[in-house]
């Protein structure tokens, strides 16, 4: 019971501060934690396929996307110095919870892969399953991941060139 | 997915991905690195199709027909129009490295929607398709071509939602989202809701009647050669042609009565509001985007007979009206360079400056219109036949009558634009440069040759199902 409190808690507290953090690139990297969080969610409540995607496409591929995008306007970012002290106090609650799940996490992964091993009654892992018969949408991930850095590219770029031309 | 035609979406993504690294500062390798890929493609595809048409083999080809056409066309309309932008002088306007790896993505995503044996992977690339034609519609960066792009953006986006809960109502009682699957279970209620709902986001994604609102704005606000991409492939591919696709699926479904009714009258009303916009608009590229949705509304009603042979004339009529709005469009940005305007009261005699482009213009609008010999004849006969043998006999008489407004509008435009007295400030006007006349020259053979050469052609389309 109590690891779904401590998820919830980090859902919680990843969401707050994407929302509150004055850096762009900070609450990016808090809707990377908080996606992370809902797919541990996801695989504890019996449905693997939402989980792996919620890893793969919510945590890794939209916070690519997201820095990626926030690297480009750096320059207008950092007008808004903040103070960092407050985030001191991050390094203490990351020990914390590590040992918290030390104790116990491993039992909570043990309980995950018993029932993400097999899919739809077959003998395939998730993995294979995913690689043999949705091959195709990794291509299409690659698709979308390219188009969005040359949209980027295309619609940013242009307009920081034509602000130094004024 | 047919794995045989894999490279071809596989190699216009690489190169895109290749391009920033090869080409950081030269934007002549930008150029010959993309009208490279496009014509290696280009040829390959057209080689497989051409020793079929000429030795009429069978054995040439063993795989999926209807995606072999699709393929050939969206190389040749991708190969026009970077073809086109490369002695268009697009650098002046805007960034080429992202507008040519933009442009091969786009050819990439195109190729993988018609390659792809799954719902969902159809709506994975179509999404991918979207977010290029987004970006690329505000290429010159513009005010209009801003407001053209957020019309784009707030009209296709909700398309997409409307395509995943379609999505998700199928999955309610299919195992996968496979075509073949899909087929198999298309007489139940639930999929036939479903597949509804899906083609509702399609349509409103390929501006159908009574969703055609962000057309003629996007057509006309978008950079030249992007609008001639637009209505060339992108809302054919990403719309028209899910549609056809869906339709050939649920063919022998005993539930599609009520879905083909709706479809027929959303075709028929694409058809005539269309043509009825059209001639009283007054600026070149807004006609041919009422023309468009015109057009569309043909395919529509091709598809919603749910015959074999519907579905046979809305893909050739696909085919062809990217080669006819693919020429006009590209014309319309000759004449716009040239002039400076594509305000039709302004524009008045250029077939004695710009013969080329006039006649070529001509072709296209006569093919359009369905003059026989030309290739729009036989798909319109196509799409006609197929009403009146579906038993949609007041359709068929309709669309035929409509037909002869598309007539009126194109020789309205051609007698305003082309021909009369040459205006005096048009003295120094000069034909626009040869390298930009290839593509529409080549096209307007390919729509003469089609039509001449019908039947070849018409034997490989019986094929299809």
């Amino acid at each position: 019971m109590i690891i779904y409190v401590l998820i919830y808690l980090i859902i919680i507290g990843a969401a707050v501060l994407a929302v509150i953090s004055k850096k762009l690139i900070n609450s990016a990297i808090m809707l990377a934690v908080l996606s992370i969080g809902v797919s541990l969610l996801f695989f504890s409540y019996e449905a693997p396929w939402a989980g792996v995607f919620e890893l793969s496409v919510c945590a890794g591929l939209i916070t690519v996307i997201f820095i990626s995008a926030v690297s480009l306007v750096k320059q207008d970012d950092e007008e808004f110095k903040e103070d960092r002290t407050k985030y001191k106090i991050f390094p203490l609650i990351l020990m914390a919870f590590i040992v918290i799940s030390s104790i116990f996490v491993p039992d909570y992964f043990m309980k995950i892969s018993s029932f993400a091993v097999y899919v739809n009654n077959s003998n395939e892992s998730i993995g294979k399953f995913i690689w043999l018969y949705r091959g195709i949408d990794i291509i299409g991930q690659i698709t979308i991941l390219s188009a969005s850095v040359f949209v980027i590219k295309h619609i940013f770029f242009k307009k920081s060139d034509a602000l130094e031309e004024k | 997915m047919v794995i045989d035609f894999l490279s071809y979406s596989l190699i216009p993504l690489f190169s895109a991905l290749a391009i920033p690294f090869i080409a950081r500062k030269n934007t002549r390798l930008v150029e010959v690195l993309t009208n490279i890929t496009l014509i290696a493609g280009f040829i390959n595809v057209s080689y497989i199709l051409l020793s079929y048409l000429i030795k009429n083999d069978p054995n040439i080809i063993t795989i999926d027909i209807f995606s072999l056409l699709m393929i050939f066309i969206i190389y040749l309309v991708g190969l026009a129009i970077t073809f086109f932008s490369s002695n268009y002088g697009i650098e002046n306007e805007t960034n080429p490295i992202s507008y040519y790896s933009l442009i091969l993505i786009g050819v990439s995503a195109m190729s993988s929607i018609v390659i792809t044996q799954d719902i969902f992977s159809l709506y994975v690339f179509v999404e991918a398709l979207s977010i290029v034609s987004f970006a690329l519609i505000t290429s010159n960066n513009s005010e209009k071509s801003i407001e053209a792009s957020i019309k784009y953006f707030f009209l296709t986006f909700p398309a997409s939602v409307l395509i995943i809960f379609g999505i998700s109502i199928l999955l309610l009682n299919n195992p996968n989202l496979d075509f073949l699957t899909i087929k198999d279970t298309s007489s139940k209620m639930l999929s036939i809701i479903g597949l509804s709902i899906i083609i509702v986001g399609f349509l409103i994604k390929s501006g159908i009647v009574p969703f055609h609102f962000w057309t003629p704005d996007v057509y006309q606000g978008s950079y030249s050669p992007i609008s001639a991409f637009l209505a060339g492939i992108i809302t054919k591919t990403g719309g028209i042609y899910a549609i056809v696709k869906i339709a050939s699926l649920i063919i022998n479904s005993s539930l599609n009565y009520y879905l083909s009714k709706i479809l027929l009258v959303s075709g028929l009303l694409s058809v005539i509001i269309g043509a009825f916009l059209a001639m009283v608009q007054k600026d070149f590229k807004r006609i041919l985007a009422y023309s468009s949705i015109s057009q569309m509304g043909y395919i529509i009603l091709a598809a919603a007979t749910f015959t074999p042979l519907g579905i046979i004339a809305a893909l050739f009529h696909i085919i062809n009206h990217a080669t006819f709005k693919t020429v006009l469009f590209l014309n319309s940005a000759c004449v716009e360079k040239q002039t400076q305007t594509t305000s039709i009261d302004e524009l008045k005699g250029l077939e004695h400056k710009m013969p080329v482009t006039s006649w070529t213009s001509i072709i296209a609008m006569m093919a359009t219109a369905g003059i026989p010999p030309l290739s729009g004849f036989w798909s319109k006969l196509l799409v006609i036949v197929a009403l009146w043998k579906s038993g949609n006999t007041f359709y068929a008489v309709t669309a035929l009558i409509a037909s002869i407004l598309t007539l009126a509008y194109f020789v309205n435009l051609q007698k305003k634009v082309f021909f009369g007295k040459l205006p005096e400030k048009f003295d120094t006007l000069k034909e626009a440069k040869a390298q930009l006349l290839i593509p529409v020259v080549v096209i307007s053979a390919i729509i003469i040759f089609s039509g001449l050469f019908f039947n070849r052609i018409y034997s490989y389309l019986l094929k299809i199902i």
